[in-house]
């Protein structure tokens, strides 16, 4: 009882000098703490912005998958066990599972690569497009389609216009809904419904890719990637889109260690600033120590008493700058990912017990309180 | 009547000063000393010595059956937290603990802290209704009490009071020399280093130390000492 009561007198007597090293922990902790949250935090972050790049699954027949010059003999998948699969293995981890059939059908004697696809999808596993008119609501929807911007210029078509498609002897009809900018190849295909493409094409059921968007940390991905390859038919292969998932975990691997190494400096930073202070409070106190030795005081027990005081200064220092930093990384999602970081508990204990260690570290000048000689101190030198 | 103090050819050097010069000196148990000299004669180190503040260059410094010159770091500290108990001239109280915390700090370094028996040792000295006061709001006869009272609390053999009316009044040296003569009563061993003869006096023996020698001892009942 009495070395709290000791340890609360000399937090009180010192607190002018110690509101410096206070400012210096919880300054520290605020900017640790908010790193460290958004470490935690920005995996998912990055992830769901990472998802916006769409897909990072394929699907596509085991044969390789089709290419736009082979789509008159071109490899394909049932479509319904493709998908009987990928319902086996639902998970809240799936943006988007849509399947695709290619062909190259003719139009005004034009030829042009149609693909048959989920249309209601569109928007979810392409979310980079840029869309002039409307997007498509309904799957059933057989009399809408989608045009390339590339397409829509070679073919004088806006929304609204008219798309006729001719394939070997067959005819379908669709009215322009929107205008796709994709700055890809996307801009020269026109997208149909799955099925009217398949009706087109004589190719009931088929399909010749499923492209899928996973979110989740790229370990996570890869487990539901390994799971769904294990389910898929004989005919049908996984792949993921390594472009990027490996940009997902370089980008995610720098950003951390970016994070450590902040957090290690401000650590050594802030034992700095501590330091200093408890430098000039080590010279303040020599006489108290001078006179706690005379009257039997051991300097361990001394020593005990100035340790817990910083060792409490931490601990405050640590919990107040947990909370700031904590609301601090729920603003910085806000503001970088446009979603707040949800606080992580673990954070705060973490950064209390570093800023205790910091608080320690600093506190290294008070050891040199132990070779202070009582009778030297009580003769005023 | 048995020996609480015992010094033997006692010498300490300060580089090329010698502060004391082969003192050997025996206080009985219940004896009121005065040491008392110009300044410069050794009294303070002979004091710190006794209370194990500083370690002597040669000789024996025995208190209470222990050798102080042969005691480590943690033996001083050991020794100085039960054996003796020190008034300083200053009063060195720390300054942002209350009286009550002052005396309990010495309680603390001892052993286990006893409020009660704090108050009480305030009550002694008649500070029984300052106990929660800072020293600064505290005169300083008060603040010579409340070093007494922490003096006290862990029952040493050995008071050693170095000048303690030194920084006092008229009116506060008489209450703080009363307290020194009722323990003196009580049968405390006390040991004052004073410059004053008439505080002198009221001690049983007077001990002159000049350049770090035993100049001369007189006393109510002399006693044969080597000198």
């Amino acid at each position: 009882m009495m070395f709290w009561r000791l340890v609360f007198q000399l937090l009180r007597r010192s607190r002018g000098r110690l509101v410096v090293a206070m400012l210096a922990i919880v300054s520290g902790a605020a900017v640790i703490s908010a790193l460290l949250n958004l470490d935690l935090g920005v995996q998912n972050k990055l992830t769901q912005e990472f998802r916006s790049l769409g897909a990072n699954i394929v699907i596509s027949p085991a044969n390789g998958p089709p290419t736009m010059e082979g789509a008159a003999t071109p490899s394909l998948m049932r479509e319904d066990e493709v998908l009987h699969s990928l319902q086996r293995l639902q998970s809240p981890q799936v943006v988007a599972a849509v399947p695709y059939l290619y062909i190259v059908a003719r139009t005004q004697d034009t030829p042009v690569v149609v693909t048959g696809t989920w249309l209601d999808q569109a928007q979810k596993i392409e979310p980079t497009w840029k869309l002039e008119g409307n997007w498509i609501s309904s799957r059933d929807d057989e009399s809408h389609c989608l045009i390339g911007r590339a397409v829509a210029r070679q073919l004088h078509l806006a929304p609204d216009g008219q798309l006729k498609l001719d394939y070997v002897n067959r005819t379908t009809q669709c009215t322009v809904a929107g205008v796709v900018d994709a700055g890809g190849t996307a801009d020269n295909q026109v997208f149909a419904n799955l099925h009217t493409v398949q009706s087109l094409a004589n190719l009931p059921g088929q399909i010749g890719l499923v492209q899928i968007s996973v979110s989740g940390a790229p370990e996570n991905v890869a487990d539901y990637a390994a799971r769904l390859a294990a389910a898929l038919p004989s005919g049908a292969q996984l792949r993921p889109i390594r472009q990027v998932t490996e940009a997902e975990g370089s980008l995610l691997g720098r950003i951390q260690f970016l994070i450590i190494s902040m957090v290690v400096l401000i650590l050594i930073l802030t034992a700095f600033c501590v330091l200093g202070t408890m430098a000039a409070l080590a010279m303040e106190r020599r006489k108290d120590v001078g006179l706690m030795k005379s009257l039997g005081g051991s300097i361990s027990r001394i020593m005990g008493l100035f340790l817990a005081e910083v060792g409490v200064l931490g601990a405050v220092g640590g919990l107040i700058g947990a909370i700031l930093g904590v609301t601090l990384s729920y603003w910085m999602g806000l503001r970088v990912f446009g979603a707040a970081i949800s606080p992580r508990w673990e954070i705060f204990p973490v950064t209390i017990l570093l800023m205790i260690v910091v608080a320690m570290a600093g506190a290294l000048p008070l050891r040199t309180l132990g070779d202070v000689k009582p009778a030297v101190i009580l003769r005023g030198e | 009547m048995a020996t609480v103090v015992e010094i033997e050819n006692l010498r300490k050097e300060f580089g090329s000063v010698r502060a004391l010069d082969g003192i050997s000196l025996r206080i009985d148990d219940g004896e009121w000393i005065a040491i008392m000299g110009p300044s410069g004669s050794g009294k303070t180190t002979l004091i710190n010595i006794l209370g194990g503040l500083d370690s002597p260059t040669s000789g024996r410094a025995i208190v209470d059956g222990t050798d102080v010159a042969r005691l480590d770091e943690a033996g001083l500290t050991r020794f100085r937290a039960e054996k003796v108990g020190f008034v300083f001239q200053q009063f060195h109280l720390v300054p942002y603990l209350t009286a009550l915390e002052n005396v309990m700090l010495a309680q603390y370094f001892h052993s286990t802290t006893d409020e009660k028996e704090a108050r009480q040792s305030l009550e002694r000295v008649g500070l029984g209704d300052r106990a929660e006061h800072l020293p600064l709001q505290l005169s300083g006869g008060e603040q010579q009490r409340v070093a007494v009272a922490r003096a006290l609390i862990n029952h040493p053999r050995l008071i050693l009071a170095d000048e303690p009316t030194g920084n006092l009044d008229e009116v506060n040296e008489q209450i703080v020399l009363n307290l020194l003569r009722e323990l003196h009563q009580e049968g405390h061993t006390i040991l004052m280093v004073t410059h004053a003869p008439s505080i002198g006096r009221l001690a049983d023996r007077r001990i002159e130390l000049a350049h770090g020698r035993l100049a001369q001892i007189s006393a109510t009942s002399l006693k044969p000492e080597p000198v």
